[in-house]
């Protein structure tokens, strides 16, 4: 039953993609049809989301939120096509030097609200901007991923950011220099951190850039109309200015926050939205509408075990705490919301090889649910380490997805093996994550979300000297493969370096460095006039500029 | 009123039924306990409000031991079925079959003909999300919400009724001091101290018993006060002093007892204020740890189900309504036995 | 009288500043940071505190913070909306709660004092025990079981009201969360009202106003209920913080761009700015409403205030 649910959802996925492939064919094929469609088409797309904009300041923005309304009104170098891959937008051509270290962006005419063209100067200040310490981005590490030149200097504060890496040749030619080849490097330009700014205009707001609609500059496809900080809601009109706006079909688009599920339930099918994201408790009443559909994000869950709490540097019983819960059970009774069983660290989805498979496909799985494995795994720890019994706290953070699925592990954990006891503490998310980050934790329930389309987003973080390696899991030959594909000899060979990061995750897995859980996935509902509302695993999750509302 | 004065002949019994029980009160020697009792007893409000909260307390002792679960069971294939209960379910209700109303028609399903040897499974209450007993969750719950009322209790009366007494009774600078001091705990909102606290502290149990303490006993300790500022001039107090009473004797020996009930009335009022404190913190995600369970934090657990599976959040609100419907009359009832005279400050 | 204010108000402040100290206290005891997100490393989340003065010494950073607070600027929010004025944020979101709140107490007072009234004048009658009922129920459901209810019966079903909280909508958008918040009001002051109105009808002094011939509304209303509204009065300073809680659960539900539910989220979110103003703007709020119910209190009964100067003296 669970493998047909699995199938269906393929199919549908696949099925949405053809159409929304046969609309692309449509635009670019005749414009003559598309005015027409406009006419009649138009209207405003009402779309709901859980919380508000924390900026909408492109190299301040951290939130999924703010990405997504950034996305709609900011255009950067590449944007994502329906499936996800990174398009060339503003860059109209795009040459890579022969040694893979030297972009250099042509860009296109376009111009700003306030009537100014946009230059590569723009590309330049938005970048130094975000390496500068001084603007204390919380984003600012990403340049440094980008391998631009000089980055990591500038955030060191070693270096001015006038030395980034970064120059504009002429008004419509942007020059990038690298440290070393970046595959990802295009992904990573459609990320909104790398978006361009008006300098001349976001000087001039100073201190209330962002803060309404007067004080907010667009080159996108919409323009901001009505806005204040934390808004509750935000509406957003189409951009004649825009570069492409003849494929625009909106006449706008209405943001509505709504925290309580069922609230923007029942806004939904009382026709005041659109587009809205359910909750797993919903998802039983709506699972046989036509307009519900699951849509896979990228963001793994997996429990952290600290490497140094007695016990838990012991594989085996790492091992036997990561079998012992059954994930299936999770994924599709508790959550609910089209999240999948994760037997692996990267997630579905999120990275393809040089040949265009995706990573998932090219290698195996890991750490099943597996209750008889998990005992005997529990029994050679218990030999090895000299104990019966064990009890380990596990910090989670108080959403309810969190807290359910908790108390779905300790359950399972405690009754597949046999003197483990689980003890669950709640706490915010910001308590959650400072305990992690001093290292005063035995087991966490955390997650990760990508930055970008390749493995290595989730492989750098369990480098031994990485920040993000909370739980202290270490691995010569792990560190040797995974630093190789990140600046050194496998960097330069594709092939290679995809071999070394499949290896790199069988390695952290049949070791129990993480316990992955669930790849999240998202339940939600589109009304059925609305096509085009394109959901990505990687960079800014829901792109609504290119849906048509009939 | 301008009716002219009418005697009646049931006038005259009056004197001497009166009489009659006069010398009954006086001279049978009741005790203090046992006058008050016999006066609550009276007060229909108090006797009923009094024995919902034993059947509740009887409950919440025996209805986990009986259900036949453990609160933090969680059966797999069990989750959120609708009650079932023998006998009644003959009846066509508590059957075990719900409405869903779902976008696309509403849907008559019943969850126990759908599991394998589901004909003998009986939820009470139904189960919640995860395939938890709600019958077992409701009477656990119901205990840590009882723990949390005798905490206000013990806290609005060793704290606030000290605090206050000591305030009242030594005046002047003293008073001045510690008024003060009350003054900011009050004026900073509750909740804000509350929800600060328990962060600060790790949620937990402890936490939040000690911030229903902390900021629980203010009220109680105003009325404490008032009532000693109004009897520590009295001439009995004075007729103790000059036979060398100190001052803690004089206060707990002879102030207390007299103001003694009003506390305990007033003790009663923050009861409700306690469970609901509660309430708010699992509302806002920092209540009870899982899989504990509280019957604030089973109605904020099961709202997000309540457009779908309406009958999971049924048990806690009653009982929690009811549970508070009882205080609240017990409170009233006593006020009216004991004293009459007593406003809620 | 005059020397009575100036003490009360003088008190008021300096018990407003003592608030803020206590709050900084504890801000910094709260675990986790505003800038602990996952992918920062530890330089950067030091650079990030450096930046808004957060690695100060405490009492640095509270001179340095009531310096700005007095010329009106209480900090900038540090994650709920990055880099924006707190005051902003409050200019906008104030105003709404508090109209949010003044129609609710307003509400939930008007009919908490009719079932309150009604309720004594049939003492001890069936009445006397629903309108009990309706009162004690009023506080002991949870404010969003209401809110939600609500909003489901008439707003989706009925579609009488809007559900989401719109300004555009006017005093429609305001009508049901406002009763949804109001329970609690009415609750409190039905009880009360109850309790007062049963002592004063047995006072001497209206037997004595009944015994002149005074009855019906004209006894009630001028004569019972104006001598207990003095102490109903007392209630409402209390109830306008027990509106905090209400407000940020009815805020959620229909969406509301009010100050309660930041609240909440910036606890949660180590927002201190966001905090400190709004625990101060509620404490301000608190202690003014204390401040207005004290002064009307003595103003209109002299004995309060004679006791009052006699025991603090």
């Amino acid at each position: 039953m669970i493998k047909n649910k699995r199938l269906s959802l393929l199919v549908t996925g696949f099925a949405s993609m053809m159409v929304l492939a046969a609309c692309g064919g449509a635009n670019s094929d005749g414009a003559a049809e598309d005015v027409a469609a406009d006419e009649t088409a138009g209207g405003v797309l009402n779309v709901q989301v859980d919380v508000e904009v924390a900026t909408m300041d492109p190299q301040m923005a951290t939130d999924g939120t703010s990405f997504e309304v950034i996305a709609n009104t900011i255009e950067g170098l590449y944007t994502l096509d329906e499936s996800g891959v990174a398009v060339p937008s503003l860059a109209e051509k795009t040459d890579v030097s022969e040694d893979g270290l030297t972009y250099t962006f042509t860009l296109k005419d376009a111009t700003w609200s306030n009537g100014t063209p946009v230059t590569a100067d723009d590309f330049v200040y938005a970048w130094q901007r975000l390496a500068d310490p001084d603007t204390a981005s919380e984003y600012y590490y990403i340049m440094g991923i980008a391998g631009v030149v000089n980055a990591d200097e500038i955030s060191a504060g070693e270096k001015d950011p006038e030395e980034l890496g970064v120059t504009a040749i002429d008004e419509k030619t942007l020059e990038v220099k690298l440290n070393h080849p970046v595959p990802f490097f295009e992904s990573l330009m459609a990320f909104p951190s790398f978006f361009p700014m008006n300098q001349a205009f976001f000087e001039e707001a100073g201190e209330n850039y962002g803060t309404s609609a007067d004080t907010l500059i667009a080159n996108g496809a919409f323009e901001i109309t009505s806005y204040e900080p934390a808004a509750t809601t935000i509406e957003l009109e189409k951009n004649p200015d825009y570069f492409d706006a003849e494929n625009v079909s909106l006449d706008g688009i209405k943001y509505q926050v709504i925290k309580d599920t069922q609230q923007a339930m029942l806004s939904y099918q009382n026709g005041d939205l659109d587009v809205v994201t359910l909750a797993g408790e919903q998802v039983d009443l709506f699972k046989d509408d036509p307009e519900f559909q699951t849509i896979q994000a990228g963001y793994l869950w997996y429990i952290s075990p600290n490497t140094k709490v007695p016990g838990l540097e012991n594989a085996n019983l790492r091992k036997a705490l990561g079998q012992a819960f059954d994930k299936e059970y999770i994924a599709e009774t508790v959550l609910k919301d089209g999240s999948n069983a994760a037997d692996y660290m990267i997630p579905e989805g999120l990275a393809v090889d040089p040949e265009g498979v995706d990573f998932r496909e090219t290698t195996g799985t890991y750490l099943e649910f597996d209750p008889a494995a998990a005992q005997e795994a529990l029994e050679l720890a218990k030999e090895e380490l000299g104990k019966d019994s064990f009890t380990f706290t596990m910090i989670i953070e108080d959403t309810e997805s969190s807290i359910n699925v908790a108390q779905v592990l300790k359950s399972q954990i405690e009754e597949n093996l046999d003197g483990v006891t689980v003890e669950i503490e709640q706490m915010p998310k910001k308590t959650r994550l400072d305990r992690m980050n001093v290292g005063d934790y035995e087991l966490a329930l955390t997650r990760w979300g990508p930055d970008y389309a390749d493995p290595m987003t989730y492989a750098d973080m369990f480098l031994t000297d990485s920040g993000n390696n909370k739980g202290f899991w270490s691995n010569a030959k792990y560190d040797e493969l995974v630093n190789s594909s990140l600046d050194g000899e496998l960097s330069l060979d594709p092939e290679a370096r995809w071999t070394a990061l499949q290896e790199a995750e069988s390695i952290i897995l049949e070791d129990a460095g993480i316990l992955p859980v669930y790849q999240k996935g998202n339940a939600v509902m589109v009304k059925s006039n609305v096509t085009g509302v394109d959901f990505h695993t990687v960079g800014v999750s829901r792109i609504v500029k290119n849906a048509v509302k009939e | 009123m301008d009716k002219p004065i009418e005697f009646l002949p049931n006038d005259f019994e009056f004197v001497k039924d009166a009489d009659g029980a006069m010398i009954d009160e006086v001279y049978s020697g009741e005790s203090f306990w046992k006058n008050i009792l016999r006066r609550i007893v009276k007060n229909k409000g108090a006797v009923v409000g009094f024995f919902s909260i034993m059947i509740i307390l009887i409950l919440a002792l025996i209805g986990p031991e009986i259900s036949g679960y453990t609160y933090d069971q969680q059966i797999s294939g069990h989750e959120s079925m609708a009650p079932r209960i023998p006998g009644l379910e003959k009846l066509g209700i508590f059957d075990g079959t719900e409405t869903l109303k779902t976008s696309t028609g509403e849907m008559e399903v019943n969850k126990y003909e759908q599991i394998s040897g589901g004909e003998d499974v009986y939820h009470w209450f139904g189960t919640d999300v995860l395939g938890r007993d709600l019958f077992t969750r409701t009477w656990e719950g119901t205990r840590i919400s009882l723990y949390i009322a005798l905490v206000a209790v013990v806290v609005d009366v060793l704290i606030g009724m000290s605090y206050g007494m000591i305030s009242g009774f030594y005046g002047g600078k003293v008073d001045m001091i510690m008024q003060r001091v009350m003054e900011i705990l009050n004026g900073i909102p509750s909740l804000v101290v509350v929800t600060l606290l328990i962060i600060v502290l790790k949620p937990g149990l402890l936490s939040i018993t000690i911030a229903i303490a902390l900021t629980g006993w203010i009220g109680m300790s105003r009325i404490a006060r008032a009532s000693m500022l109004k009897l520590k001039q009295s001439e009995y107090v004075l007729a103790a002093r000059t036979m060398g009473a100190k001052d803690f004797p004089i206060m707990y020996k002879e102030i207390l007892p007299n103001i003694f009930s009003q506390l305990l009335i007033m003790s009663m009022f923050s009861i409700p204020s306690a469970i609901f404190t509660e309430a708010f913190l699992a509302f806002v995600g920092i209540g009870i740890p899982v899989p504990m369970a509280s019957l604030g934090s089973l109605i904020s657990e099961n709202f997000k189900s309540l457009t779908t599976h309406f009958y999971m959040i049924v048990p806690p609100v009653i009982v929690l309504a009811v549970l508070m419907l009882s205080f609240n009359m017990l409170a009233d009832g006593l006020r009216d036995a004991l004293d009459p005279t007593l406003k809620e400050v | 009288m005059k020397k009575y204010i100036a003490r009360r108000v003088l008190i008021s402040f300096l018990t407003l500043l003592v608030i803020i100290l206590i709050l900084f206290i504890l801000m910094q005891l709260l675990p986790g940071s505003p800038f602990n997100d996952e992918r920062l490393t530890v330089e950067q989340q030091t650079m990030i505190m450096n930046k808004y003065g957060l690695n100060d010494p405490l009492p640095v950073q509270f001179f340095r913070y009531l310096q700005n607070m007095l010329v009106g600027d209480f900090g900038k929010s540090y994650t709920i909306s990055k880099d924006t004025d707190v005051a902003i944020l409050l200019q906008n979101r104030l105003p709404i709660s508090l109209a949010l709140g003044g129609i609710s107490i307003v509400l939930g007072a008007a009919i908490g004092l009719f079932l309150g009234v009604f309720s004594a004048l049939k003492h001890n009658t069936v009445w006397d025990s629903v309108s009990t009922f309706i009162t004690v129920l009023g506080v002991s459901i949870p404010s969003y079981v209401f809110a939600l209810g609500l909003s489901y019966y008439f707003g989706f079903q009925l579609k009488l009201f809007p559900m989401l909280f719109s300004p555009a909508d006017g005093t429609n958008a305001y009508l049901l969360p406002a009763v949804a918040l109001s329970m609690t009001v009415m609750a409190t002051v039905g009880r009360f009202t109850r309790t007062e109105m049963l002592d004063v009808l047995n006072s001497d002094y209206i037997q004595l106003v009944e015994s002149k011939g005074v009855s019906g509304p004209r006894l009630v209303i001028t004569h019972a209920m104006r001598n207990a509204s003095i102490s109903i009065l007392t209630v409402l300073g209390p109830l306008v913080v027990s509106l905090m809680t209400g407000s940020l659960v009815v805020e959620k539900i229909f969406s509301i761009p009010g100050i309660g539910q930041l609240m909440v989220q910036a606890i949660q979110s180590n927002d201190y700015n966001i905090i400190i103003s709004l625990a101060f703007v509620y404490s301000a709020l608190y202690i003014g409403v204390m401040l207005v119910v004290d002064i009307l209190y003595g103003v209109l009964d002299p004995r309060i205030r004679l006791a009052k100067g006699g025991s603090n003296g």
